[in-house]
């Protein structure tokens, strides 16, 4: 355990960058399929691709909990609301993203439309908040995020996702921090109807090397979905059960890290509509 | 003389009247991915400055003036590369079978043509009864001439080292710290075209830095650069061409290029040497061709005349230029010697020192080929002697002993080729002769000059030899050999190779280009070499390979997507600073890349890139590049204007993990930006029809790096961490 928190602690301190941990794939499904999910559809799209909300039929509202490393302290708690209407969907979010003494906030205000079938474009602007212990102080700031889709082909949807692109920052600083530019893109691909593969990659400007994600999903019996997934920098395994019913799903994932361990990620959406 | 004054004014009146098909509603899109891809195959390769206009203008001229499908100018495909060998014989194999081509949807009943080379090709070929035997008349020329006048400004907007101002005595001091003109580029061409068979035209430029009409210097400055004191249109050229006149094939007048056999001999343009690798390694010589870019350096000045008849034809060529190059005086004991220590390639002229070398000293080429082509077999013989007016003694160093050096220059060669059936077997063998003025005798301690001047001198020998076969319509495999003597001298050879100098070289190249499955395609080559004598920044013979492979799919018509993994090995001195002798070392670059473009509705186009680089050595360096963009282009059918857009990002942290990204320019103009450092890319490109015969273009990128304060050193430091570049164009096609 001392070990886990001395590495824990390395990691935080050895990265100079707040709002670091919080431009990070959320639901259930996208941590079962190794974080892929920037072609994906859906509530949580919100959080990983605005765009990917625009065709969603229904009021929604997601809650997202992940226990990171088993840590208390590196909680990643997550809620959203959606609500369709004939102009595109317009969207609320929170995240958040550790404990009292150091926490990362997330407040977003999103909008997502379809340009026919081939087109879709969503939009988020974030107010972002850094609260750190210890009379150090808040650090906040503006920013917003891109995001596009195609179906290109019945069984192709292409994504395209920016956090921050045009390179905001923190309007106080404790230590010159940057806030990252995030890009990713990828692709869904439907293999067969109960079949779906995922992978994209993601640049953050302010972490070495580039992330590469890959994913899985069955419908092993109608509603019930298998996931498995890989993903690069950090190496993670992850592996997922999803269970959806008409006006409501559950999505849990395990992911597996080599020296850091397990992580445990559940969302629960709810949703209202025909 | 009466009558060539009214055919003038009538060339600018009468043409006003013809109706304009036009170009843009054909879609380009498959030709300019394949041309994209092989620019940045390009610019990876050679560490230069490239000037692409140069090598791209014939891209250009035919997707706006289409080759007849019905006659022999479909040769000029295979010249271009846009077509293999094999493909122009099935072409020829099916018009006689089934006559001429009535619609261009024919093209997919020819053997060897599937989808992706159709579209290719679809906008640079048109069908139209053969008329190269018509007469051709003044009144026809004025009548169906085409004209064209592109103006272009560009500019970099952030202030940069070298416009900074600076007083008098400073500027003295250090004659080389600031460029004497203004920020500003500029650019005006007109052409002339009459059904690809007449053609003229002139270009004026000048280049960022270089000094306008507009610019002043003070009179010290000015009477420190004496005559070279040179304001106005830094480079101008014009040419006149025409061709299948009788037994005249092609003349030309003014500005050309020419280019014969394998390019060991004689290729004074750029070429893509191994970028454009798979089965079209083996090179088909275009001949003359009319010049019309800005390109300073390689090319000829003069006239040249191909005459042909039956399986003969000849053609004789004289060049007289002035070009660049840096004279100093040697004062020996006998006599003042005047030489020049290198020639200046870069064709800029903005410093004090850069004025002083502009066109200093002269040029001349003459030369010939001969050329004998029957059904299936072809064989060339070229000549060409160079004369410079001062001598070259380049600054002694041990790698460039073999180099040329001296006043006078002879270079021959034979090249043949034989394509039948399902084998093309190509090559070249050619002869240098440096002609020294005065001969350097044996001593018994030479100096490093002296060698180089004894081992630059003489006859040496360099030679290709290629075989391609094709056993199935979707495989093709290549095999090359080439050995370039290491005293080889050619200023104007232009062969395929590892780096840019035919010199000093030998290797063996494998490539294979296969269609496994419908829609998808593979090309693969292996190159290895091995350079006989020390190269710049390698102090010894070395050796390397470079290994190529992409594969690319196409999901429908409306996307396609590509993986390509590169890996180059070569070596390099040391530059660790504990050892004392820079002994070359190993280095090595691999990249991936994957591409995809799509069409997104009716109106957008869609294409994602992401690359990633690793280069490592053996001193221990290990670099990563990664770059990933979005680009999205609006393009709305039959709207005058288009929009294109890119976001990237790049983090690379130093040159040796850059990373080379195309970018959409102006018409016309290309742009192949190096990334490295850390940051973001933006631009976007606009187009406007204003009316029928004039179009708009512009363009603003901007790079912002996050990684440093400042950008560039010397001359081009910016003491920001953004750059923005901004070009505008106008096109007036009558």
């Amino acid at each position: 355990m001392k070990k886990l928190l001395f590495l824990l602690i390395l990691i935080l301190s050895t990265s100079s960058i707040f709002a670091y941990d919080i431009v990070h794939p959320i639901g259930g499904r996208a941590a079962a399929m190794g974080g892929s999910s920037v072609a994906s559809q859906g509530l949580w799209a919100m959080q990983n691709n605005p765009a990917g909300m625009a065709n969603l039929e229904k009021i929604s509202l997601g809650l997202y909990y992940e226990n990171r490393w088993l840590l208390p302290e590196t909680a990643y708690k997550c809620g959203a609301f959606a609500l369709p209407t004939k102009f595109g969907t317009l969207g609320l979010s929170f995240n958040q993203f550790g404990s009292s003494k150091y926490n990362e906030n997330k407040f977003g205000l999103a909008y997502a439309k379809d340009f026919g079938r081939y087109l879709q474009i969503g939009l988020q602007l974030d107010y972002l908040l850094l609260k750190i212990g210890n009379d150090y102080g808040k650090f906040s700031a503006v920013t917003f995020e891109l995001g596009l889709q195609s179906h290109i082909t019945d069984k192709l949807t292409l994504g395209t996702y920016i956090f921050n692109p045009v390179n905001f920052s923190f309007e106080q600083t404790l230590n010159h921090e940057k806030l990252p530019i995030v890009m990713r893109f990828g692709l869904d691909y439907q293999f067969t109807k109960d079949f779906i593969g995922q992978c994209e990659i993601e640049k953050d400007t302010e972490r070495e090397g580039v992330s590469l994600r890959g994913g899985l999903e069955y419908e092993a019996i109608k509603n019930l979905y298998i996931r498995a997934g890989v993903q690069t920098n950090p190496g993670i395994l992850s592996f997922g059960l999803g269970y959806a019913i008409r006006f409501a799903q559950i999505n849990v994932a395990a992911q597996l890290h080599n020296e850091l361990g397990a992580s445990i990620q559940i969302g629960m959406i709810f949703s209202i509509g025909k | 003389m009466k009558r060539l004054v009214i055919f003038i004014l009538s060339l600018f009146t009468l043409s006003f009247a013809k109706a304009q098909i036009a170009i843009d509603t054909l879609s380009t899109e498959a030709l300019n991915n394949l041309l994209i891809e092989q620019v940045e195959r390009l610019a990876e390769d050679s560490d230069e400055d490239i000037d692409y206009e140069d090598l791209l203008e014939n891209y250009i001229f035919f997707s706006e003036n289409p080759v007849n499908l019905n006659s022999e100018e479909v040769m000029q495909l295979v010249e271009l590369r846009l077509l293999t060998v094999f493909q122009y014989e099935e072409l020829q194999k099916y018009r006689r079978y089934y006559g001429d081509f009535l619609f261009l949807d024919e093209l997919e009943m020819v053997e060897g043509f599937d989808e992706p080379t159709i579209a290719i090709i679809r906008p640079v070929v048109c069908i139209e009864k053969d008329q190269s035997k018509d007469k051709i008349t003044l009144n026809k020329m004025a009548r169906y001439g085409k004209h064209q006048i592109v103006g272009r400004y560009e500019q970099i907007l952030e202030k940069q080292q070298g416009y900074l101002p600076i007083d008098d005595s400073t500027l003295l001091a250090k004659p080389n710290s600031r460029y004497l003109g203004s920020p500003q580029k500029y650019q005006l061409k007109y052409t002339y075209n009459y059904r690809n068979k007449v053609r003229a035209g002139f270009v004026l430029e000048k280049d960022a830095g270089e000094m306008f009409f507009t610019d002043k210097v003070s009179d010290t400055i000015q009477k420190l650069l004496g005559s070279q004191y040179h304001r106005g249109f830094d480079f101008v050229g014009f040419h006149l061409y025409a061709k299948d006149m009788g037994i005249v094939k092609a003349a030309v007048l003014g500005d050309y290029q020419l280019a014969y056999g394998q390019g060991l001999t004689l290729w004074s343009g750029m070429s893509f040497g191994k970028a454009g690798a798979g089965s079209s390694v083996m090179k088909q010589g275009r001949g003359i061709t009319p010049k019309g870019s800005a390109s300073e350096y390689a090319f000829m000045r003069g006239a040249a005349v191909t005459l042909g008849a039956g399986p003969f034809s000849g053609t004789v060529f004289y060049s007289n230029r002035l070009v660049d190059a840096n004279v100093s005086v040697a004062d020996t004991l006998e006599s003042e010697a005047e030489f020049v220590s290198s020639l200046q390639e870069t064709g800029y002229h903005r410093t004090i020192g850069e004025l002083q070398d502009r066109h200093a000293i002269r040029q001349q080429v003459v030369g010939g080929h001969l050329a004998f082509a029957i059904a299936h077999f072809e064989v060339g013989y070229t000549a060409h002697h160079t004369w410079l007016s001062v001598p070259l003694e380049l600054k002694p160093s041990h790698y460039n002993q073999f180099y040329f050096q001296g006043q006078r220059l002879t270079n021959q060669g034979i090249d043949f080729k034989y394509v039948k059936g399902k084998y093309a077997v190509f090559g070249e063998l050619a002869m240098s002769y440096n002609n020294k003025a005065k001969v350097v005798e044996p001593v018994e301690t030479p100096t490093l000059t002296q060698t180089a001047l004894r081992r630059a001198q003489g006859p040496a020998y360099a030679g290709l030899v290629g075989l391609t076969v094709k056993p199935a319509g979707y495989l093709n495999f290549t095999i090359m050999y080439r050995d370039y003597g290491k005293a080889y001298q050619n200023l104007m050879s232009n062969a395929f190779g590892e780096g840019s100098r035919n010199q000093g070289q030998q290797g063996i190249y494998l490539g294979v280009e296969a269609a496994p499955a419908p829609y998808w395609n593979i090309l693969a080559y292996a190159d290895q070499f091995q350079f006989t004598w020390l190269t710049s920044q390698v102090n010894a013979p070395s050796r390397g390979h470079d290994y190529y492979l992409r594969i690319s799919h196409s999901f429908n018509k409306r996307a396609n997507a590509y993986l390509q993994f590169r890996s180059k090995t070569k070596m390099k001195n040391s530059t660790d600073a504990f050892v004392f002798s820079h002994y070359p070392i190993i280095y090595t670059k691999n990249a991936v890349r994957f591409n995809i473009n799509y069409q997104i509705g009716r109106d957008f186009h869609g294409s994602n890139k992401a690359e990633y680089a690793h280069y490592y050595n053996e001193d221990g360096s290990n670099e990563h590049g990664y770059f990933l963009c979005q680009d999205i282009a609006y393009k709305p059918e039959y709207k005058p204007y288009s929009l294109s857009f890119r976001y990237a990002i790049f983090d690379a942290k130093d040159y040796n993990a850059r990373i080379y990204a195309y970018e959409s320019d102006v018409l016309y103009s290309f742009s192949v930006p190096a990334l490295y450092g850390k940051g973001m890319r933006i631009y976007l490109l606009g187009k406007v029809k204003l009316f029928n015969a004039l179009t708009l273009y512009a363009r603003i990128g901007r790079t912002i790096y996050s990684d440093r304060d400042e950008i560039g050193n010397g001359l081009t430091l910016i003491e920001e961490n953004h750059k923005t570049d901004i070009k505008i164009e106008m096109i007036w096609k009558m």
